[in-house]
């Protein structure tokens, strides 16, 4: 595979520490396309080990707006289906540049061990001194041994450690969209965390026509008002939840974009500082980057001012627990205290609903009936690469358009059929 | 220039390029332009290489930037007697920015006993000017005097048009500090400063900087026995300036040696490392190749510098040395066998794995606001060295291949 990839898949057996690599077959490709696509089919072909897998969409990484996810598939401790969890921020775009298309993690280690991937190298190494961490220290402390303050963490907490259903994988130091419980499964594994950082280049089958196609994408794009709010609240609203903005923005410091994303879905809050501060706080840890909305939405419902809402998601993500998980169970049992809600971690036991009825985690959608479109949006995101919120609200980005797009970038074609199979494999 | 009183035929240069003390990064550009040559014939020698016999089987040594007065030193009389020696029995030294001031007359300890050639620098004075930008780089102490540079980046040239160069052409060369001279014989000059660039940087007043530079010697060919010395005061070797690199290489294979000795056999004392053994090997390499290039990247966006010797060190070059081994591996790998002395391999691999924990070792220092300059003393002659090592086994492997096409 020339464009668009690496060219190699990580086969990665925690159990005897050995790595093996194949590589990214075309006709895989022009079957799967790639995502969750090409993911779900690894994880068909180990089913028996139990596999976690990781992978990129063709378009990750690129300049098409909104290319930003990476896609974790396994069988979730949560419902028991197979599902993908959205990797966000830079996590995915440092997976696609990191010299390795999908990453297929089988086995279980004998002591805990973390994987350092970069530049087409995979090392399975130690990490008996990052058990028992939360994500906060854990990822400092890779941080600081690797020297590189750009390196991405998909990691546990003491939640996955001690094999909580509701333990989330984190993406450095916040919370990702992880409703299914994978974390469970990196604990089971001995697998304490993922380092990823990438310094690799793509080549684009025709860069120029490639280029020009997205510039122009985005300036439609940029036409539609919705695109043009920025915040976590704004999302929540675009994608037809309450507006949190209210609740938010007296604590609203700045917001966030993932990876080449136009609208950004992250709001970072002080809890702890003055949010008008605009030099850099003397406050160890001011506040908290928001990145998930389906928790504050049922935080706001059950009571919690934001400050408090900001103060337990940081819990939750230093622990390593879903926050829409907690969210769920603190407001079924009545808890508004995030220091109380907090003491409660390690008993807290599903099913929740929050798990949603998809194979794809739920950003919001609480207790709404997940419906085809929003479903068949989320698949077209995990298989391309976009990101997930932002697709639903960039409806100029048309299948059509996308499947163009990987196809320029590749030298491939990739027809609507190919499309609708991929999308019937996954949601089957 | 004197023409060649017979036709020669074509060969591939053995050449050797100084990477010891006192070099910095821009030895890597003669690598790249000698490489696209296709002359694979290189060697990677420092200053014990020199005192030890290195150059007797070359035809050329080319030694570029970083700090003459730290080159002068390293090489001492033994050295500069070995200097003399190859460049006198026939063999061409190149000379860019430190490598040009190097073999001047001087006064000055250490580089006393290299004066092979009697030209003056222009940028030499008793009181400096006032500066007007990058003020560590702007001068360094030579005795009771200063050197000092007048601008910086690229400038324009022209060629004196002497056979067998044709007609006087005019292009431009990046200045990073080497000398503008003025010489008693206009013969010798293979190139002037004639104006500068919208890119030029000035680091003095503009009419000074005109005084020093324009119309003296960019470029100054000097003979010595039967060998020559070509000084270049720009980088005539920076990869981006297309006319300055065949310029240089015209002038090198216009003063090849008109005998050399036959090329040795690159199988000959190598191990030769295939398959699994070849695949282990990159991958360890690679590996701390990798862990490397990212720490580096990171520091390129602190403010970080270091004064080593007389001359100073941003965090950016520490990434020069590292891409010029990264943007090769993949050829390494691409290509069949790899060619390495005994435990050349292993010792690559501890040299790089020293380079990471350096690097770390300054990130870690800026965190924690602790001195770095022993860790980058440190660490720059270890890129020095694993870049050396490296590419030796590289442009060796490489030579072995293209000897084998020939023989088929």
């Amino acid at each position: 595979m020339e464009y668009l990839a690496s060219d190699k898949i990580a086969i990665v057996d925690l159990g005897t520490r050995n790595i093996t690599e194949d590589e990214l077959d075309e006709d895989l490709v022009l079957d799967k396309i790639g995502g969750a696509g090409i993911t779900k089919h690894l994880y068909d072909q180990y089913a028996v080990e139990n596999p976690i897998v990781l992978g990129t969409g063709l378009l990750t990484g690129t300049l098409v707006p909104g290319a930003s996810l990476g896609v974790i598939t396994a069988k979730s401790p949560s419902t028991g289906r197979i599902s993908h969890v959205p990797l966000n921020l830079d996590a995915g775009m440092e997976l696609k540049y990191s010299g390795f298309d999908y990453i297929v993690i089988k086995g279980t280690a004998d002591k805990p061990v973390y994987l350092w991937i970069h530049d087409g190298i995979l090392d399975i190494n130690d990490a008996d001194d990052l058990w028992g961490k939360d994500t906060w220290a854990a990822t400092d402390h890779i941080r600081s041994e690797m020297g590189d303050d750009l390196i991405q963490v998909l990691g546990i907490g003491q939640a996955g450690e001690n094999g909580s259903d509701l333990a989330q994988i984190g993406i450095n130091y916040w919370q990702s969209a992880d409703r299914m419980g994978f974390g469970k499964l990196f604990g089971e594994k001995n697998l304490k965390l993922m380092a990823i950082r990438g310094m690799g280049l793509l080549e684009i089958s025709e860069p120029e026509d490639f280029m020009d196609d997205c510039a122009e994408l985005i300036a439609t794009i940029r036409k539609n008002p919705t695109t043009q709010k920025q915040g976590i609240a704004a999302a929540a609203a675009a994608l037809g939840e309450e507006d949190l903005g209210d609740f938010l923005d007296p604590l609203t410091h700045r917001h966030m974009a993932c990876f080449n994303t136009p609208v950004a879905t992250n709001t970072f809050i002080f809890t702890e500082e003055d949010p008008a501060l605009l030099k850099e706080s003397a406050v160890p840890e001011p506040g908290f980057l928001l990145t998930d909305i389906f928790p504050l939405i049922v935080l706001k419902k059950a009571g919690l001012s934001a400050k408090d809402a900001g103060i337990l998601l940081k819990a939750c993500a230093k622990y390593g627990i879903d926050g829409a998980a907690v969210a769920e169970l603190s407001a079924k049992s009545g808890l508004t205290d995030p220091a109380e809600i907090e003491k409660s971690f390690p008993d807290l036991k599903g099913p929740v609903e929050s798990t949603g009825g998809s194979v794809f985690s739920p950003w919001a959608a609480v207790g709404k009936e997940i419906n085809e479109n929003w479903e068949r949006r989320q698949a077209v995101a995990y298989i391309l690469g976009l990101h997930p919120i932002w697709l639903q609200i960039a409806t100029e980005l048309t299948e059509e358009k996308l499947l163009d797009l990987a196809g320029l970038g590749t030298e491939m074609e990739f027809t609507p059929d190919t499309l609708d199979e991929v999308i019937g494999d996954i949601l089957a | 220039m004197e023409s060649r009183s017979q036709e020669t035929e074509f060969r591939i240069p053995k050449i050797g390029i100084y990477t010891g003390k006192g070099a910095s990064h821009s030895w890597l550009w003669f690598v790249e332009i000698f490489e696209r040559l296709g002359f694979y014939d290189l060697s990677f020698l420092t200053e014990v290489d020199l005192v030890c016999g290195g150059l007797e089987n070359m035809d050329v040594l080319a030694v570029s930037g970083g700090d003459t007065f730290a080159i002068a030193e390293a090489l001492g009389p033994q050295g500069a007697n070995r200097l003399k020696a190859f460049i006198t029995r026939g063999g061409l030294y190149l000379g860019s920015c430190a490598g040009a001031y190097l073999p001047l007359n001087s006064s000055k300890e250490h580089l006393n006993h290299f004066n092979f050639v009697p030209a003056k620098i222009t940028n030499l004075t008793k009181t400096l000017p006032q500066n007007h930008g990058l003020k560590e780089k702007f001068c360094t102490c030579y005795g009771c005097s200063y050197i000092f540079h007048a601008v910086r980046e690229a400038v324009e040239v022209t060629t004196s048009g002497m056979p067998p160069f044709g007609v006087s052409t005019t292009f431009t060369a990046p200045l990073y500090g080497g000398p503008p001279m003025t010489v008693t014989n206009p013969a010798s000059v293979l190139a002037t400063y004639t104006d500068f660039t919208h890119k030029t940087l000035f680091l003095v007043d503009r009419k000074l900087a005109e005084k020093t530079l324009l119309g003296n010697a960019a470029v100054i060919r000097e003979k010595m026995g039967l060998g020559h010395l070509h000084l270049f005061g720009p980088h005539f070797e920076h990869p981006h300036f297309s006319e300055a690199n065949l310029f240089l290489t015209n002038a090198m294979m216009h003063d090849l040696p008109y005998k050399t000795i036959p090329a040795e056999n690159p199988e000959d004392g190598m191990a030769i490392l295939a398959g699994s053994e070849k695949k282990g090997f990159i991958r360890d390499f690679k590996r701390e190749l990798s862990n490397s290039r990212i720490v580096a990247a990171g520091l390129e966006m602190i403010p970080l510098k270091w004064t080593i010797g007389s001359k100073v060190y941003e965090t950016g070059k520490i990434r020069v040395f590292l891409e010029a081994l990264w943007q090769r591996i993949r050829s390494f790998e691409r290509d069949g066998s790899i060619l390495v002395r005994a435990g050349e391999d292993d010792r690559l691999v501890q040299t790089a794995l020293h380079v990471t924990e350096n690097i770390r070792q300054i990130k870690k220092g800026w965190d924690q606001k602790t001195d770095t300059l022993e860790t980058a003393t440190a660490l720059f002659g270890l890129l020095n060295k694993t870049s050396a090592l490296f590419l030796g086994i590289y442009f060796r492997s490489k030579l072995f291949h293209s000897v084998l096409e020939n023989r088929i």
